[in-house]
Parts: C-alpha cells; structure tokens; sequence
C-alpha cells in the first residue's frame, strides 16, 4: 500500500490568523493525506516536527508580514538537516515580489496568495510528492 | 415565544392581514412561472435564513409597532440609541492606523485627522497584540509589520506626539485582556504627565477573551479562565478610574472574520456581555456603573438586509437583557453602541480597486444599521495595512456617505420595509436562542475551555470555503466573470524595515535611564498579585509608570498563570 503523504502545518511565529491555515489542513486530511497540524510555532520547531514526523512537505501560514523572515529559516534549517526532499510551501497575505523572491533565491517551493483554490494546493502537493519520489 | 397578538398595535390589522395572505397565494398560484414557484424557498440569507421570494404585511403581522420598533432614543431601541440619531452626531470616522514604529504611526494619524477623520484607531504589530517586546526572540519578522510596535510608555508618547489626548477618542485596539491591563495604562500615565486628567479621556480598548483564546491561534495563550478574569479586571478599574472610557469592545468582528455568520457573531458577544456583568456583579458593582460603558464591535458583511437586521436586532436583544435580566435603571445601560469595521475578509487581492465598491456598500449598510462609528476596510487588504492612498480612499468613501447620499438625514430609512422588518424580528429570535444554546453548555467560559467554540468556527469555514470551490458563493473577479492575470494590479506595500533597530536602540536606552529599584519593586508586587483576587490594573498600571516594558509584564503573566493549549491541535 502506498504511504500516506506527510504533511507537517503550522503557523508561522506569532501570527494569529488560523482560519487559513486551519482550512488547508482540513481539505488535506479530506485528500487522504497524513496532516499534522501544529498551531504556532518557530522554525526550530517547525523543522524539529518534520523531522519527528517524518515530514514530506512542510506547510507555512503567514498573514502579518513574517513571511520574509521565518520562511526562508525554514528552508534553510531543512538543508541543515540533510531533508533536502522535503518541500515547503508557504500561503498566506504576501505582496507579489515577495512570493517571486520567496519561490526564486529562498527556495520556498510554492508561495500561495489569498483566493487559490484548495484544490489546486491539494494537488500540487501531490505532485510534488510525486515528482520527488 | 409567541406574542399575543394585540390588535391595537400591531402594523395591520387582522381582517387586513387576512386580505393580504389571500391576495399573496393567488398571486403565489396565478402570476409565477413554474420554475420561480419551485425555486421559491431554495434562497437562504448568508446565515441561513430562508428568503421568500416577496415579503407582504402577512410577514410581520405579530410586530408590534409601539413595543417592538418604537423610536429612536427609546426603549428597546431598535431603530437607533440617541433620538436624532445622525442629525445629532455623524457616525465617528475611525480609520485604523498603524506601521512601523509610533513615530510613524503618528505621520499617520495627523494625517487623517488633517483630512477630518474625527477618532483615532490605533493598530499593533503582533509582537505587541500577543504582548512580546521588539527585542524579544519571539518578535522576529513581525515588528512593525500590520500595526505599530509599542514597548513601554515612551512608544505611546510619541505615538499621540502632539495630539491632545483630552480632545481626541482614542480606540486603542488590544485585543487581549492582558495587554488590556498594560497599553492603555501607557495611555493613561502619558495623559497624567501630560496634565490631561483621567476623566478627561475618551476612548475604547478592546479586552474581550475570546480574541485571546478562540479567534486567534496564538503562540502563548493564557488560559481562559484566566484571561476572562483579566477582562473582567479592566472594566471594573476603568469603569472606576476613567468614567469616559469604554473598558471593553465585545468583538463580533473578528470572531465573524475568523469564521462565523452574523447570529453567531452577535450571539457570542452578547453572551460575552453577561458572563462579564455576572463577574462584576458578583464583585460587588451594580449593572449601572458598567452597563453605559460597554460597548460593542460588528463586523459588516456582504449580505446587505441581514446586516442591517442584525445591527437592529442586536440593539433590541441587549436593551432586554440590560432591562429583564440586569434590571438595569440608567437609561445608558441598555444602550448597544457599537463600531463597525467593514468585511477584511471579502475583499479579495484580484483586482483590487473592486474592494472600494465592496466596503462603500458594506459602510452603507452600517450606516442603515445605526453604527456609532465606522471603519472602511482599504482596496488593498489583501496585501497588507493600508497604505496612504487606500486609507484616503476609505476615509473619503465614508465622507462621501455622510455628506452627499443624504441617508443620514433620517432616523431608520429601512424601517418598515416588509422584509427588513421580518428579518430583524427573526434574528431577535435567533440571537437570542444562540445566547441560550450557550448558557445550555454551561455558559461561554465553557464552552471556550471545551474547544466548543472552535470547532464551530472550524466546521463554519469548511462549509464557506466549499461554497466559494463549488461556485455556490459567488466572488466577482475571483469565481465569477474571473479576471485575467494580467488585470491584477500590483500594489505598493508599506514597509519600515529600520522599526526594529529603532524600538531595540529605544529599549535599549529605556533600560539604561530607569530606576531598576523601583522596576523590580513594583513587578514583584505585580507577580505576587497575580495569586491573589485583587484587580490587577493598579499595580500594572504602578509598572509601567516605573518603565516596564510590555512584555516585562507580560511575562510574568505567562509565568504565573502557565500556558493553555489552543484545542484544535
């Protein structure tokens, strides 16, 4: 039987806004995928989870402007640890040349803006998954 | 709760209503097609009222003219709570502000009041709402950022630098009890220094547990109990201390942006309301020392009847149970005020100059509704707090509104519309069943403590966001007559990367000029009062006179009253 995909979720740092975050995490446990939500927390133990969780993809919240400084931590503390194939993605309010810059030199693998469909997070989950496997 | 029907008030008389139901089912029968028949009950409000497809006298035919709506200024106030409603006083224009460090902030608020905004409405970084100083590890990437940075009483000095303190109001929006007991005191102390006595101040803070413990997730959280108690702290000291203050803002608006529909929103908040007045009561204050200071906090959505209802139920529910449950004497006591910000969560980042429309026609609704003070959400909520050009934009959109719609040349315009009127007498009922099914769970504390709560903002959120997927809720420009890519306008995002240096060099300095002696004299009584039942206000007020630092103080809360896990883990 195939593995269930391992998603590890949280909000980033001290943001408050779970609705989101929350959300996502439903429609991933509906998908069928292994989804541990962690509520807030900080790279360190952001990255400490996946690694306890055996973690495919690590998924961030961020809607109060920390984006640019935790996200990148996250990425950069996975290589730390040798999880090169675990990717992260990252939704939330985020202007635009942030997400390019977020998806291009900070290794953020998919930056999510407000209104994209849950399916299309859903599946592009998958996929990478898929892709890295 | 069936009322009698008494035939010498109610709107119509029977023989009339009568008449009409008749003339209502041939008309039902003879002039529909087939398919507006059959679809006839398949439209629903947004919190699930069904709407029928034309309301007639037949509707409201037990309202009461003279005990259900009456005037404005009187019971049950209904249709608004001063008599001359806006001819008196226009609706406050209370535009958020806030960015960076108090410094800016305060470019910021001359600004709008130099462009006639008439309160202030003052914002904070996260740091700051979950009570953390700029310095502080857990800071990191969010000072400055959505709202100010505020880290002792310096920052609230700059923040109203030049501002009389004894002329304006002042929302000073902390969300939660315990930076409740801390930031407006900053306010407060400044004032005195200033030579501005305590009950020259006007203003509102916010103080409502439910922020702290359901409406935002939260890397530290209190415990409910004890956040409650904290709640309840603030509006007794102030209520005492500061008699033009309203010590507490029971927050409908952002339970409704984290997921709820409009019985909900109010239901909670007015249950909130209760739990409160039970508190104090059995502190020993009468209703009437607390009940004209409380003031509530609506958010208004897209579904432009019901939120007019709502606004006119809400005031009509909590008169009755200021009134029936309170026994409430002074005439203020039974009063809702409230303020009105706009639906942040509507608004989407596609084409965001649509967002103008949005929020004019949800400040048109607010404004229907009686609101004593408005706040119109910015074309660029998606993107971040609002830059100068949208906050004008807003704060015009409001002007425009009160001086050149002429709605706000009588009392109620909306009064006596069929529908209106139905919808506002069944959210009264609505409401109200929603404040028993709480008290049925043991009351609001409970059903908080039990994660109740989130899962019903949880489940509430699933539903909406399978609305928008399947196309049901339509969002133009987002599902609906969907935009290209290349129509999404970039939008400029404020950004004070230097705040953080600031507020860091600031603290650094503060813990250099203060007197430690009196610092640790005043935090130690402070920690040795939180095992106590004393009201914790004067002696967090005592150290943030003496230089404390927000999250000085802060701390030791967490430390004595230990952490509580948010329930949907």
């Amino acid at each position: 039987m195939d593995r269930k995909i391992k998603v590890v979720i949280a909000k980033l740092g001290l943001d408050i806004h779970w609705r989101g975050v929350y959300l996502v995490a439903q429609y991933l446990k509906e998908a069928g995928m292994d989804v541990v939500y962690l509520g807030n927390k900080f790279p360190a133990e952001i990255v400490e989870a996946a690694i306890e969780e055996d973690a495919d993809v690590v998924g961030l919240s961020s809607l109060c402007g920390n984006h640019l400084a935790l996200g990148p931590m996250v990425v950069d503390m996975l290589k730390e640890k040798g999880l090169n194939n675990v990717k992260v993605f990252l939704g939330g309010v985020i202007p635009l040349d942030h997400a390019k810059r977020l998806e291009g030199i900070y290794g953020i693998h998919r930056v999510y803006l407000p209104e994209t469909p849950m399916q299309t997070i859903v599946d592009e989950i998958s996929e990478s998954v898929r892709d890295a496997a | 709760m069936l009322k009698e029907r008494e035939e010498n008030t109610c709107l119509f008389s029977e023989e009339h209503v009568k008449l009409i139901k008749e003339q209502y089912e041939d008309w039902f029968d003879n002039n529909l097609r087939e398919a507006d028949r059959e679809l006839s009950d398949k439209y629903f409000t947004q919190s699930g009222i069904p709407i029928k497809l034309i309301y007639t006298p037949a509707d409201i035919e037990d309202v009461r003219y003279s005990e259900d709506i009456g005037f404005s200024g009187l019971p049950p106030y209904l249709r608004g709570v001063y008599p001359n409603m806006y001819r008196g006083r226009l609706f406050t224009l209370r535009q958020l502000a806030g960015l960076g460090a108090p410094e800016d902030c305060n470019e910021r608020v001359r600004y709008l009041l130099d462009h006639g905004a008439t309160g202030v409405n003052i914002l904070f970084d996260l740091p700051t709402i979950r009570g953390y100083n700029s310095d502080d590890p857990e800071a990191e990437g969010n000072v400055g950022q959505c709202g100010a940075a505020v880290d002792s009483i310096w920052d609230i000095d700059a923040f109203f630098e030049g501002i009389d303190l004894g002329a304006v109001s002042s929302s000073v929006v902390t969300h939660l009890p315990s930076t409740s007991l801390v930031i407006p005191g900053m306010y407060f102390a400044v004032a005195e220094q200033r030579g501005t006595a305590l009950t020259q101040l006007a203003g509102t803070c916010q103080n409502d547990f439910i922020m702290e413990t359901c409406v935002g997730s939260g890397y530290e959280i209190l415990p409910p109990a004890v956040s409650f108690r904290m709640q309840c702290d603030v509006v007794e000291w102030i209520c005492k201390n500061v008699p033009r203050w309203n010590p507490i803002s029971y927050n409908g608006y952002n339970l409704r942006e984290a997921g709820t529909d409009a019985v909900t929103e109010v239901g909670i908040a007015i249950a909130n309301a209760i739990a409160t007045s039970e508190e104090l009561i059995k502190r020993g204050m009468s209703f009437d020392e607390f009940g004209p200071r409380m003031s509530f906090f609506w958010d208004l959505h897209n579904d432009f009847f019901e939120e007019v209802a709502k606004c006119r139920a809400s005031r009509k529910v909590w008169y009755k149970i200021a009134k029936e449950r309170f026994g409430a004497q002074n005439t203020k006591s039974m009063l809702m005020r409230y303020h009105v910000q706009t639906a942040g969560q509507t608004l989407p980042a596609t084409e965001p100059l649509n967002n103008i429309a949005r929020s004019a026609i949800q400040g048109l609704a607010a404004v229907f509704g009686g609101c004593q003070s408005l706040h119109l959400d910015s074309f660029d909520e998606a993107y971040s707090a609002p830059t100068e050009e949208a906050a004008l934009v807003s704060l015009r959109s409001q002007q425009i509104i009160q001086a050149e719609t002429g709605v706000v040349n009588t009392v109620d315009p909306l009064a006596g519309s069929y529908y209106v009127e139905y919808l506002t007498d069944e959210m009264v009922k609505r409401i109200f069943n929603y404040v028993e099914k709480i008290e049925g769970l043991g009351g609001l504390l409970s059903a908080v403590e039990g994660g109740w709560l989130h899962r019903e903002i949880a489940n509430y959120n699933n539903e909406y966001q399978k609305k928008i997927e399947s196309g049901e809720m339509k969002i133009v420009g987002v599902n609906f007559m969907e935009a290209d890519q290349a129509d999404v306008a970039p939008i400029k995002v404020f950004e004070y990367p230097e705040t953080f240096s600031r507020q860091k060099a600031k603290l650094e300095r503060l813990r250099k000029e203060r007197n430690d002696q009196k610092l640790k004299e005043s935090m130690d009584i402070l920690r040795e009062k939180c095992h106590t039942d004393e009201n914790l206000y004067p002696y967090c007020l005592d150290a943030v006179k003496n230089l404390s630092t927000l999250g000085e103080i802060e701390e030791i809360f967490r430390e004595e009253y230990g952490l509580w896990a948010f329930p949907l883990l």
